[in-house]
C-alpha cells in the first residue's frame, strides 16, 4: 500500500439550518482499498458522498487527492479531479447506445464530429482491461439492471477515476449480480483504484471491505479494520447507545390481535420485492418491535400498514376491520394512529402553525368542525392543552412549527398521533435525532399506550430502543420477516446477529 | 391566515417589487421620449378617478375572477394553465342556454346559463384533475394543452353551426334582451355583485372550513396531507372542478353582461387568464391577497387605456409593468431561499 492516501478528508463540517449533516468528519481511503461507508439514514452518508463529488461545498474541512488539496466546485470538477459515482439511480440516457452514454460529455472528436470509432475501441479496451464485458452498441433502456450498473461504472472509468463512489450498488441487483458486483470491485482494486462503498447490508460489508467507517448523528462513531471487526460491532457503532433502559415488562394481559397483517408483499426496484410475503400480529396491550437494519423493508412495511404504498399482495385488518386497499382516511378510521419516520417531510407542516398541525386528522369532526366549518377557538384551546400536556416548548398554539427543535417537533407529533387514542399505534423512528429527556419521555408514553391495552408496532433501527421496549422482536431483513424472539431471549447479540441476516444456529 | 412569517412581509414585498416596476418602466418611457409623471398620472386618473371607476370595475370582474380560478388550486399546491379553455366554455355555453331555450323568463334564463356555464367549465378543469390522478398525466401541461381544443371547438361552433347568419362574422346570434344581466350604472353589470360574492365566499371557504384547511394543509406539504388522511385524489378533483367553474362563469358573465353573445376571440384578447394567474402568483394562492392583486392590475390595465389615449405612450407597458413585479417578486423569493 502506499503511503499517501489515494482520498483525504478532514474535520469535514457541513451544516443545514439547524441541523448539523457532517460535524467533523474524518475519512481517509488507502490506494487499492475497499472501504465501506455505514450509517442509518440521516447520519450525514449522502451529505458527505455530495461533498466529495463536488455536488455540495464543506463548510468547514479539507480534500486532499493522492496527497493534493483540491477543491470540488462541481461535479464536473471532481471527475476531472479523478473522482467517480455511481448513484443509486442511475443517471443514463436509455435511448442512447452503451458507447453513447460512456463517452457522453468527454466524446473523441474528429472536427465537428463524434469520433465514434475511436470511442468503440476505447471502450471495448477497457471493458476487457476490468473484466466488464458490454455490447458497446446495445440500448441502454433494453439493457437488464446489473448491465447498467456496468455501463455506469465504465463511465467512471473511461473518465480515469481513481477513486469510486459506490452509492448502495446493490439495492437493486440479485445476489447473483451481486457477486459479479464484488468481482469487478476487486479487480477495479487490484488496478490500484480505491472504492468508497456506501451500503446498508453488513454482510456485503464484512464480505468484501478492507475498512469501515461508521458514521451516526454527523460524526464518525468509529472506524474499523474489517478483518478484526464483527458485525454485532458495527450494529453497536451504528446504532448508537446501548444503554439499556430496561422497561417494565407488560402489566396488561396480552388481548384480541388489533394489527394483522397477512402475506404483505410490495413491489420493490429491480426484479426483487420490496415486501415480500410479511406476516404479523400486534395484539393488545403489547409492543411489538421491528429489528433490522434500515433499509430492508421496514418503511415500505409501515407504508403498507398504513395505506399510503399499495400492496401487491396480502391483507391488512386493524382492530377486526379489514382495510385491505383502503386509503390512508380509511386505515386512521378503523383505528390506527402512525408516528412517521420524518417528522418534518411527512409528520408535520412546517410552515404551519402548531394548532394546524395538531389538528390534522381531527379536523373533520367535532369538536374541532362541525357542518364543514372549522371552529378556530377550539383548534386553538386543544392545542394549547397538548402543548401544556406534553410539555412543548413553543411561543403558542398559533407559532409555526418550522422553528422547533427536532424534540419539540416531534413531541407535537407523538401528541398529535396519542391523541387519537387509537388502538394501533404504529411508531417509526419515535426518537430519532431527540434529545435524551424527551426521549425518555416518548419512551414512557409508548409503554403507557401499551398499559391501556393498546397495541403498539414500534419501528426502531435503535436495537436498544427496541430491546428495552418490546414484548416480542421480528426481525426484518431483506424485505422478510425471518425471526420473531421473545422478550426474554433477546439480547444484543443474538438480535445483531439475525440483523445481519445470519441465522443464530449457523452463527 | 396564520402567520407564516409576519403578517405584514408578503404585501411589503409586493409594495417594494411595484415601486422598482414603476421605477423601470419610468425609465422605459423616458428613453422613448415622454414625460413618466404624465404617463402614471393618466393611469390613476384613468382608472381611480370616479369617472373610471366603473370601467376599473368592470375590467375587474373577470380579471379577479380568473384570479381565483389560479389561486384556489394555488392554494393547494396546483395549478391550473387552462383558464383560457375553461373560460371559452362557459362563454359558449352562457350564450347558447339563453339563446335556444326561448321561452324561458328572461332572470331564469341566466340563472340557467351561470349555472350550466360553472358546470360544463368545472367538468372540462376536474379532467385534467382526473387524469392527473387517475393516469399520472401532470395536471400542469395537460391543463394547458386541453384548452387548445376548447378554444378551436367554441371557435369553430360559432364560425359554421352556430354562425349569425345575419352579420356574418364568427360570432353567435344575439342574447334576448331579457336574459343579459342586469345593468348596474355605465358599463357596470350585475356580473361584477356575482364576482363579489364568489371572492368573499373564495376567502370564507379558505379561512373557516375543513375544505379549506384540508387544502391550505396539501399546498404546504403534500405528503403531511396524505399521511394525515386527507384524500388527495378527490380533492383535486373538486378543487380543479371549482377552479374550472369560476372561470367558466367569468366567460358567461362577460357573455351575459357586456358582449351579449358568443364572439370568436373576444374572450381571449384581454388574457384575462394569464393576469390572473400572475395576480394569484403575487399572493401565492391566498384568496384575499389574489383578490387585491388582481384589482390593482385591473385598474392598471383599465388605466393603461387612458395614457394611450391621452399620452403617446402605448398600453403594453401596464403589461410590462405587470410582468416586472412578478420578477422582483421571484427574484426576492430566489435570493430568501439561497440565503437560508
Amino acid at each position: 500500500m502506499l503511503t499517501v492516501p489515494a482520498l483525504e478528508a478532514a474535520g469535514i463540517v457541513k451544516r443545514y439550518g439547524a441541523t448539523l449533516a457532517n460535524d467533523d468528519v474524518d475519512l481517509t481511503v488507502a490506494s487499492g482499498e475497499i472501504h465501506a461507508v455505514m450509517g442509518e439514514n440521516g447520519a450525514g452518508k449522502s451529505t458527505l458522498m455530495s461533498i466529495l463529488y463536488g455536488l455540495q461545498q464543506p463548510d468547514a474541512g479539507r480534500l486532499l487527492l493522492q496527497g493534493q488539496e483540491v477543491r470540488l466546485r462541481s461535479p464536473l470538477d471532481a471527475i476531472a479531479k479523478g473522482m467517480g459515482m455511481v448513484h443509486q439511480s442511475f443517471k443514463l440516457f436509455n435511448g442512447l447506445t452503451v458507447w453513447e452514454n460512456i463517452v457522453f460529455g468527454a466524446e473523441p472528436r474528429r472536427g465537428l464530429f463524434i469520433d465514434s470509432a475511436t470511442a468503440r475501441q476505447a471502450i471495448a479496451a477497457l471493458g476487457e482491461h476490468h473484466g466488464l464485458s458490454v455490447d458497446p452498441d446495445a440500448r441502454v433502456g433494453t439493457l437488464s439492471v446489473g448491465v447498467r450498473q456496468r455501463v455506469e461504472i465504465l463511465k467512471a472509468l473511461y473518465r480515469e477515476a481513481r477513486v469510486l463512489i459506490l452509492d448502495e450498488p446493490t439495492a437493486v441487483l440479485t445476489p447473483q449480480e451481486s457477486a459479479g458486483l464484488f468481482l469487478m470491485m476487486r479487480r477495479l482494486t487490484a488496478d490500484g483504484r480505491s472504492i468508497l462503498f456506501v451500503t446498508h447490508k453488513l454482510q456485503e460489508v464484512m464480505e468484501i471491505s478492507d475498512r469501515v467507517t461508521v458514521l451516526r448523528d454527523g460524526r464518525v462513531a468509529a472506524r474499523l479494520r474489517t478483518s478484526e471487526t464483527t458485525p454485532q460491532d458495527i450494529v453497536r457503532a451504528m446504532t448508537g447507545r446501548t444503554i439499556a433502559l430496561t422497561a417494565a415488562p407488560s402489566q396488561a394481559q396480552r388481548g384480541r390481535p388489533l394489527l394483522e397483517a397477512t402475506e404483505l408483499t410490495v413491489a420493490g426496484p429491480g426484479n426483487r420485492p420490496a415486501l415480500d410475503r410479511v406476516s404479523l400480529t400486534v395484539h393488545a396491550g403489547e409492543i411489538v418491535g421491528i429489528a433490522g437494519v434500515a433499509g430492508n423493508g421496514q418503511s415500505e412495511l409501515v407504508e403498507a400498514l398504513t395505506g399510503l404504498r399499495p400492496l401487491s399482495g396480502g391483507t391488512v385488518h386493524v382492530d377486526g376491520s379489514a382495510v385491505t386497499g383502503a386509503d390512508v382516511a380509511g386505515h386512521r378510521a378503523a383505528g390506527l394512529a402512525y408516528i412517521p419516520e420524518d417528522r418534518g417531510n411527512v409528520g408535520s407542516a412546517l410552515a404551519a402553525s402548531a394548532a394546524e398541525n395538531l389538528a390534522m386528522g381531527f379536523h373533520n369532526r367535532p369538536p374541532l368542525a362541525q357542518h364543514g366549518r372549522i371552529n378556530r377557538a377550539a383548534m386553538t384551546e386543544r392545542a394549547r392543552g397538548l402543548i401544556e400536556r406534553f410539555d412543548i416548548l413553543i411561543a403558542g398554539p398559533e407559532a409555526p412549527v418550522g422553528s422547533l427543535s427536532g424534540g419539540n417537533l416531534q413531541k407535537v407529533v407523538v401528541a398529535r398521533e396519542l391523541s387519537h387514542e387509537a388502538p394501533v399505534l404504529i411508531a417509526e423512528q419515535p426518537t430519532r435525532g431527540v434529545d435524551v429527556g424527551a426521549t425518555e419521555y416518548i419512551h414512557a408514553q409508548l409503554l403507557a399506550e401499551r398499559d391501556k391495552g393498546h397495541g403498539v408496532l414500534l419501528v426502531s433501527a435503535e436495537l436498544s430502543e427496541i430491546l428495552s421496549l418490546s414484548d416480542r422482536v421480528l426481525v426484518m431483513y431483506e424485505g422478510r420477516i425471518i425471526a420473531e424472539v421473545p422478550r426474554a431471549k433477546a439480547n444484543p447479540d443474538s438480535i445483531g446477529l439475525l440483523m445481519a441476516g445470519r441465522s443464530v444456529a449457523a452463527a | 391566515m396564520t402567520p407564516i412569517a409576519p403578517w405584514y412581509l408578503r404585501p411589503l414585498a409586493a409594495v417594494t417589487a411595484i415601486l422598482f416596476a414603476v421605477l423601470i418602466g419610468g425609465m422605459l418611457i423616458i428613453a422613448s421620449g415622454a414625460n413618466p409623471l404624465a404617463a402614471y398620472w393618466q393611469i390613476v386618473v384613468g382608472s381611480l378617478s370616479p369617472a373610471s371607476l366603473s370601467d376599473t370595475l368592470n375590467w375587474a370582474t373577470p380579471l379577479v375572477g380568473m384570479t381565483l380560478a389560479a389561486a384556489i388550486p394555488l392554494r393547494g399546491g396546483m395549478v391550473n394553465l387552462g383558464g383560457d379553455g375553461q373560460m371559452v366554455i362557459g362563454g359558449l355555453v352562457g350564450a347558447l342556454v339563453p339563446i335556444y331555450l326561448p321561452g324561458l323568463p328572461g332572470p331564469l334564463a341566466a340563472l340557467l346559463s351561470l349555472i350550466a356555464a360553472a358546470l360544463a367549465g368545472g367538468l372540462y378543469a376536474a379532467l385534467a384533475a382526473w387524469g392527473q390522478t387517475r393516469h399520472n398525466i401532470p395536471m400542469l401541461i395537460s391543463s394547458l394543452l386541453m384548452s387548445y381544443p376548447a378554444v378551436g371547438i367554441t371557435s369553430y361552433i360559432v364560425r359554421f353551426p352556430l354562425r349569425d347568419t345575419a352579420t356574418g362574422l364568427p360570432q353567435s346570434e344575439m342574447i334576448p334582451e331579457a336574459a343579459r344581466l342586469l345593468t348596474l350604472s355605465g358599463a357596470l353589470n350585475l356580473g361584477v355583485l356575482i364576482m363579489a360574492a364568489i371572492g368573499v365566499l373564495a376567502v370564507y371557504i379558505d379561512r373557516t372550513t375543513v375544505a379549506g384547511y384540508e387544502l391550505r394543509m396539501r399546498g404546504s406539504n403534500l405528503r403531511f396531507a396524505a399521511y394525515g388522511g386527507v384524500r388527495l385524489p378527490r380533492q383535486a378533483i373538486l378543487t380543479m372542478f371549482t377552479s374550472g367553474a369560476i372561470a367558466g362563469t367569468v366567460g358567461a358573465i362577460v357573455v351575459l353582461g357586456s358582449q351579449f353573445r358568443f364572439i370568436d376571440g373576444a374572450l381571449l384578447s384581454p388574457a384575462y387568464t394569464w393576469s390572473g394567474l400572475m395576480a394569484a402568483l403575487l399572493a401565492n394562492g391566498e384568496p384575499l391577497g389574489a383578490i387585491a392583486a388582481g384589482l390593482f392590475f385591473a385598474a392598471l390595465q383599465t388605466g393603461g387605456f387612458a395614457m394611450q389615449r391621452e399620452t403617446s405612450v402605448p398600453r403594453v407597458l401596464t403589461m410590462v409593468l405587470q410582468s416586472v413585479v412578478i420578477l422582483f417578486l421571484a427574484m426576492r423569493h430566489g435570493i430568501a431561499r439561497r440565503a437560508t
